[in-house]
């Protein structure tokens, strides 16, 4: 290049190269022979570089062809040698050599032919043309050879029969991918054409191709070149060549091959003068939407150069109206159309018209022609038409002649309306090139033209009358034919108008969508490489398989990468997913539904993730496809079964599950129905299901599906049944609960109840373990093994266990054994947990009695938790009642296992117990007194209590106090009278008058008597007359019955007097000794007696009311000391029964004088902190009964404030507990205390539990 | 690369100013190229646009030069003929009808898109042999000593990259596709056949 460069043209260049070895080599041989001299420059090649050894091959070509040909025999091996050459200049002058070594002697056809053949299958694209045009000269020189040979050997017909075989692969390179290698192959089916048709007599024959072969110089009889045979191949190769012309992609350099190779077969073979012109209109019409506007300049340019030039030829003469409008259409003057006409023709064929030719009338021009020549000119067509020419010929001008009538204003209106529609957004490029405004629109002439036009788009769509009518004759004229053309032209065709509707209809109709960008992704393709940098190698490997066919897939596509496919693929999966709509509308949609899921199955990643994303996008309309699909993988599994893998499917199962279970709450039942027909539930879906279930507000869908799962897959129904189990322990509550109804409902099922059952005593048998195993904490929960009971894991391991027990009371054994195995923290926890339950199972239930019966040991409290939740609210049943007092007989004598059935207790019983029950906690003491009295349960089952109100005061009066201290009896009696409702007036009255008719007085008789009075001041006649009957009864001679007895006077005072005056005086004056103070006042009662009535009293009674202090001395202290404590008991119980009666209370510095002795002191401080004890102790205890009770009240508004004390609230009843644990007099083992903490009993609503737990 | 270099053409009316100009560009970078005209005549301005200086092409450029100068040498120097001439004929004796040339090419250029139908009306006239193809590609070049300038590295531009494509009949379409955004002009394109 370089010095190409410096010494200015190539061409020169090389000139002067060439000239310097001819001179050197001549120099060097100057004496050689010829074939010496090709000798030596054959060596010398082999050793040259590229450049030189062309020449030196050049030279040996010219020596052995054109001046020794006898040497062309000796040397053509080593020539042919260079056909391997690496450089591709070699290789394609080797190939021009063949061609010329050939032409000389015709026999070297059948050596070369081969290698012509090879290298027509060579990488490069450029000898592959090289030996393409090679052929299209052989071919003929072949076919010569043979024709002209008399005898055909069987290597000559073998030597055809590779040509014949080339000569398809060269057709077949119309589709290769390489747009020069489609040029030379169009080029050479223009040739072969030509040699494959007869010569006419207005043939123009090109004078260098005078002597060459065609069709009418074969023989008919040829022993093996067929006439017929190659007759169809030259029809064949036309039709493959107009075939190629209208594929909607074609090159523009294709297209102006194509285009000037019609023209050369018009002129050359006017035969095919109307498929050429009609391969024009149609063309003119229907130019390839991927040209480029340039490019569509260019190919205008051509078609008009060639019309132009067909126009020239005399045998288009009956075309010349579609020529004309061609031309007029590409902007040819009218004029310039005229002179074109060939003279011969014109003076013939249009005499008449000649005026009209000029001026103004052009546009109508023709119009005129055409009319002219429709009408005239059918008949005298030039002679060796096919039918096939003249049929499709005039199914355009049938169709044309249907149209013309119908293009009235209206319809043409409504033709451009609904084409509108399809209009693309932009003007192609050709239309935009080609458009010139309509002037003469709505003539006649151009109405012709119009329905010409439409006419030929028709013809080439496969429509219109005029077709259907050409085809019926085309049948009846062609049934003679051979089958093998019949098939040929039937496969053909469909092909071509295919082509042609897609160009055409293309823009509004796009195949799956696929329209988007035609021009981008698909033109380049078959226009031209898409990619540059493409191996020469690659054009090669069309033409090897050489066979026939109408179009080969493989030639015109290009290998995509993997990148690509999987992108196109993607998008191909993605337009069908789109096209849901559409093909709903066509009812297509279970196809399209069949064909996603069998499509699905075979990708991987991520395109079915993108499927399962759209159908969660609308599942309820998509579920088709997600069943689909979801069979189809589990199909796919099964077919490779021993092997198969079930991830896919359960991949499949587990996104839409999961995707339905993630979205937000769909009321159609989907999640049911997907899982109830999934062929197969996986780990991995039954954990989505479990998650389901634990969303609380599905909770009961999710619960459902799985019982119909359980239900109706008993293959693994255990495996569904343990996820329902697990959740029963759920740390939420609804799932729980919910989880519990569910298990209840399937534990009716026989063979379901045995696992459930199993697996509830199981997780409550991990109670006995010290600490909660970590189970507990669900899997993956690395919580230390060590951390501690709580409530919430007590709970846990008991939620299915509790809700079972009802329905089977003979699992409450197993808590027994459990309870006695487990920590304090448990029991305590078991022991609030189990009261719905025990509840549920009512004390008639024979295993709870059992239970009761059995008491296992350390279970008492257990027993005893039972026992108060059964009678908390009924009464207890005999039943009970016999098992309890047996087991407190027998086993256990603990007083406080009565207390639940103490109303079922023979009243001999009760009063037998009563020393030890007063002694427990005062709560405990105030729940025995309420159970008695019937102020625990409601109204009318007080009825059962065996001791009435009265008598259970009169049984305190009477308990023996060495059994049981007085403090004790005190504070029982105290609770009595807390009871206003039930001791009334009527009933303290009765219980006075039968402790009156006792034969001793009880110690606390007058206690009780001053108390009464205190509450029922109208008790004050009863109360003189208790008085009055004491002093019979010698009163004084019980040391404390007197002292209240003094009390009870100075209290009542003054009618008290009338009875302190019956005392005999001796305890008279003990009187006044103790309340100095009373003296006075009687003296002056006395004294304001009337005189009579003062008579009736004795001197000795005045006596003692008139003496002075000094009498008081004598008295002993610890009288005196006595006095003063019951008094100071009495304020007490004044302050605490009635605190507005402080003004009543003595003045106590009249004590202070009296001041006892220190030890005496002691003692009496001593006996005195029991009422203030007491007096401290009962307040608290009120206080929290009335809150309760007002509670109450405001619950139970129609009860009368009478009746405030009768229902008991829970919290101070469970207090009793707590309170008695804390007494440290009681004789249970250290589990009591655990008794603790209350539980409101009356409704287990878990939202009270949690306030509680707040507390 | 093709081994071979393009056997280049470029055509304009007179093969004086685009055509040449071209010509130089185009040798200068090693190119196989030859240049003609296409017209009848050769012609070149005259004192007015409606007496121009006609030659056939059988006159040299020397000739012409000597004539020129003889005539009005001030003018035909200010208006640069002189100076065109003065190149031309170091290239070659004188113009070319492109008619009459019979050598084959493989790339025809041409300057004005009459001069384009009239190559391509000349090509596909002759009677085909070698059906060895020919691209004719047409770039619109006003006849001016600027526009031919601009024009002549357009074309070579255009020459390089069709010389250095690896299979030039596969690629050149969108070659030119891609020349056309770029250049903004449109190139006429066919292909003819020897």
């Amino acid at each position: 290049m370089e010095d190409r460069m410096a010494s200015g043209s190539g061409e020169r260049q090389h000139a002067s190269v060439a000239s310097q070895f001819f001179t050197g080599a001549e120099d060097a041989a100057i004496d050689m022979t010829t074939s010496e001299k090709v000798v030596d420059l054959l060596n010398q090649a082999a050793l040259m570089s590229t450049d030189d050894k062309l020449t030196a091959l050049k030279q040996v070509q010219e020596l052995i062809i054109n001046k020794d040909p006898s040497l062309l025999d000796n040397f053509l091996d080593e020539m042919i040698a260079f056909q391997t050459d690496k450089s591709i200049e070699v290789r394609k002058f080797v190939i021009g050599f063949i061609e010329e070594a050939c032409k000389r002697d015709n026999e070297l056809l059948l050596k070369l032919i081969a290698n012509l053949n090879m290298l027509l299958k060579d990488e490069s694209v450029n000898v592959v043309k090289k030996a393409i045009l090679t052929l299209t000269q052989l071919y003929k020189v072949a076919l010569q050879w043979l024709v002209r040979s008399k005898s055909v050997s069987e290597m000559q017909e073998a030597c055809w029969d590779m040509v014949t075989h080339m000569k398809e692969e060269v057709l077949a390179l119309l589709d290769s991918d390489n747009d020069g290698v489609r040029t030379h192959a169009i080029k050479f089916t223009e040739s072969l054409i030509i040699t494959l048709s007869p010569r006419t007599p207005d043939s123009d024959i090109p004078k260098k191709q005078e002597g060459d072969i065609s069709l009418d110089r074969l023989p008919k009889d040829h022993s093996y070149i067929r006439y017929d045979v190659l007759s169809e191949e030259g029809k064949s190769a036309l039709e493959k060549l107009l075939k190629f012309m209208v594929h909607p992609a074609i090159s523009s350099i294709n297209l102006t091959t194509a285009l000037g190779s019609l023209a050369t077969l018009a002129r050359q073979r006017p035969m095919f003068m109307s498929e050429v012109v009609q391969a024009y209109e149609t063309l003119h019409a229907n130019l390839p939407p991927t040209l480029a506007k340039s490019q569509v300049s260019s190919v205008r340019k051509n078609l008009k150069l060639h019309l132009v030039s067909v126009l020239r030829h005399p045998s288009s003469m009956d075309f010349h109206s579609q020529i004309s409008t061609l031309l007029l259409d590409l902007g040819m003057a009218q004029g310039d159309i005229a002179r074109c006409v060939p003279a011969a023709a014109q003076p013939r064929k249009r005499p008449r018209h000649e005026p009209y030719s000029e001026g103004k009338r052009i546009k109508i021009e023709p119009t005129l022609i055409e009319d002219d020549e429709d009408k005239e000119e059918p008949a005298p067509v030039v002679v060796p038409k096919p039918s096939s020419t003249t049929g499709t010929q005039s199914a355009i001008d049938l169709t044309a002649e249907f149209l013309l009538p119908l293009l009235t204003s209206e319809n043409v209106a409504n033709l451009v309306l609904i084409s509108m529609v399809y209009l693309p957004e932009a003007m192609p490029a050709s239309f935009q090139a080609t458009y010139t405004p309509v002037e003469s629109a709505g003539t006649d002439a151009q109405i012709k033209h119009l329905a010409r036009l439409m006419a030929t788009q028709m013809t080439a769509a496969g429509l219109g009358p005029g077709l259907e009518q050409c085809r019926a004759r085309d049948e009846e004229g062609k049934e003679g034919e051979s089958e093998a053309s019949m098939e040929e032209s039937g496969s053909k065709d469909p092909i071509i108008i295919r082509k042609v509707s897609a160009v055409s209809l293309g823009q509004a109709i796009s195949v799956v969508g696929a329209y988007k960008s035609p021009t981008a992704e698909e033109t380049p393709q078959a226009k031209k490489l898409p990619e540059p940098i493409m191996p020469s190698t690659q054009p090669k490997a069309p033409g090897s398989s050489g066979r026939k066919k109408v179009f080969r897939l493989g030639d015109v596509v290009q290998p995509l990468s993997d990148s690509q496919l999987e992108k196109l693929t993607n998008m191909a999966v993605k337009r069908i997913l789109q096209a849901e709509k559409a093909i709903a509308r066509s009812g297509m949609s279970h196809v399209r539904v069949k064909l996603l899921a069998r499509l699905m199955t075979q990708f991987e990643g991520a395109m079915k993730d993108d499927m399962l994303h759209f159908i969660l996008e609308d599942m309820r309309a998509r579920s088709d496809l997600a069943f689909s699909l979801l069979y189809q993988e589990y199909n796919q599994y099964l077919s490779q079964l021993p092997s198969g893998s079930l991830d896919s499917y359960e991949h499949c199962l587990f996104a839409l599950l999961s995707g339905l279970q993630e979205r937000p709450e769909q009321r159609d039942g989907l999640f049911t129905k997907l899982v109830l027909e999934a062929p197969l539930i996986t780990e991995s879906a039954l954990e989505v299901i479990r998650r389901y279930c634990e969303d609380e507000s599905r909770v009961y869908l999710g619960m459902t599906t799985l019982k119909e799962l359980i239900l109706k897959r008993p293959s693994r129904q255990f495996q569904y049944l343990h996820v329902l189990l697990d959740l029963s322990s759920h740390e939420k509550e609804k799932v729980r609960s919910t989880a519990l109804t569910f298990i209840k409902r399937l534990y009716e099922k026989d063979h379901l109840r045995e696992y459930i059952e199993k697996f509830a005593l199981n997780y409550m048998q991990l109670l006995v373990h010290p600490n909660p195993p970590s189970l507990l904490f669900g899997v993956g929960d690395d919580t230390e093994v060590a951390s501690p009971w709580t409530e919430e894991t007590v709970r846990q391991c008991l939620y299915l266990y509790l809700s079972l027990l009802p329905l089977n009371h003979r699992l409450v054994h197993e808590l027994a054994a459990v309870y006695t195995e487990a920590i304090a923290d448990i029991k305590r926890s078991v022991l609030r947990v189990i009261e719905q339950p025990i509840r549920g199972m009512g004390m008639n239930s024979p295993d709870l009695l059992l239970l009761v019966e059995n008491c296992p040991k350390g279970a008492e409290t257990l027993v005893t938790r039972c026992l108060h939740i059964l009678t908390d609210k009924v009464p207890p049943s005999p039943d009970l009642v016999e098992r309890v007092r047996d087991l407190y007989h027998k086993r256990v004598p603990d007083v406080r296992f009565l207390i639940p059935v103490i109303n079922g207790l023979e009243k001999k019983e009760v009063i037998q117990a009563l020393p030890k029950l007063i002694k427990l906690n005062p709560i405990v003491v105030k729940e025995v007194f309420n159970r008695l009295l019937g102020t625990q349960h409601s109204e009318g089952s007080s009825s059962m209590s065996p001791l009435t109100p009265g008598e259970l005061l009169i049984s305190l009066h009477n308990i023996d106090s060495t059994k049981c201290d007085m403090k004790s009896i005190i504070k029982a009696t105290n609770l009595c009278f807390g009871e206003k409702n039930v001791y009334t007036s009527e009933v303290l009255a009765v219980v006075m008058q039968q402790l009156m008719d006792q034969n001793s007085l009880p110690m606390l008789f007058m206690r009780t008597v001053i108390q009464s009075l205190t509450m029922y001041p109208r008790l004050g006649g009863f109360v003189m007359n208790i008085l009055t009957r004491l002093i019979p009864k010698q009163v004084w001679k019980y040391p404390k019955v007197w002292e209240g007895f003094v009390k009870c006077c100075q209290r009542t005072k003054p009618q008290s007097y009338s009875v302190l005056l019956q005392l005999p005086p001796a305890q008279l004056a003990s009187v006044f000794e103790r309340c100095p103070e009373m003296r006075e006042p009687l003296l002056q009662h006395v004294r304001s007696f009337t005189p009579h009535q003062q008579a009736h009293i004795p001197s000795s009674i005045i006596a003692i009311l008139e003496a002075t202090n000094r009498m008081q001395e004598p008295q002993p202290q610890p009288e005196s000391d006595h006095a003063e404590a019951v008094e100071e008991r009495e304020m007490h119980l004044q302050e605490v029964v009635m605190p507005a009666a402080q003004a009543e209370t003595p003045a106590p510095t009249v004590f202070a004088a009296h001041e006892p002795a220190p030890q005496l002191g002691l003692s009496r401080r001593e006996e005195e902190e029991e009422p203030m004890e007491e007096g401290e102790a009962d307040p608290e205890c009120l206080e929290v009964a009335d809150e309760a009770t007002t509670q109450i009240k405001a619950l139970e508004a129609e009860k009368g404030p009478n009746d405030i004390p009768q229902e008991k609230a829970e919290e101070p009843m469970e207090q009793t507990f707590t309170e008695s644990a804390d007494a440290s007099d009681q004789p249970q083992d250290g589990l009591e205390d655990r008794i603790a903490e209350p539980e409101p009993a009356a409704a287990a609503a878990d939202t009270e539990i949690s306030r509680e737990e707040e507390n | 690369m093709p081994s071979q270099p393009l056997r280049v053409a470029v055509v304009c009316s007179s093969n004086q100013n685009r055509s040449m100009e071209a010509h130089n560009i185009l040798s200068k970078r090693g190119f196989d190229v030859r240049s003609f005209g296409t017209g009848t005549h050769v012609k070149l301005p005259g004192p007015a646009p409606d007496k121009p200086n006609v030659y056939d092409f059988k006159t040299t450029y020397e000739q012409m030069y000597s004539d020129l100068v003889r005539k009005d040498k001030e003018l035909y120097t200010q208006n640069g003929i002189l100076h065109m001439l003065e190149r031309n004929k170091r290239i070659k004796p004188r113009p070319e009808r492109f008619q009459s040339c019979k050598e084959q090419f493989d790339l025809v250029i041409t300057c004005e898109e009459r001069v384009y139908d009239q190559v391509v009306e000349d090509l596909n006239s002759r009677e085909q042999e070698t059906f060895q193809p020919v691209h004719v590609i047409n770039v619109d070049i006003q006849d001016n000593h600027e526009e031919a300038t601009l024009g002549a590295f357009l074309i070579c531009e255009l020459c390089q990259c069709i010389q250095h494509t690896d299979d030039m009949e596969n690629e050149i379409d969108e070659l030119l596709q891609e020349f056309e955004d770029k250049s903004s002009r449109p190139f006429l394109h066919t292909v003819c056949f020897y």
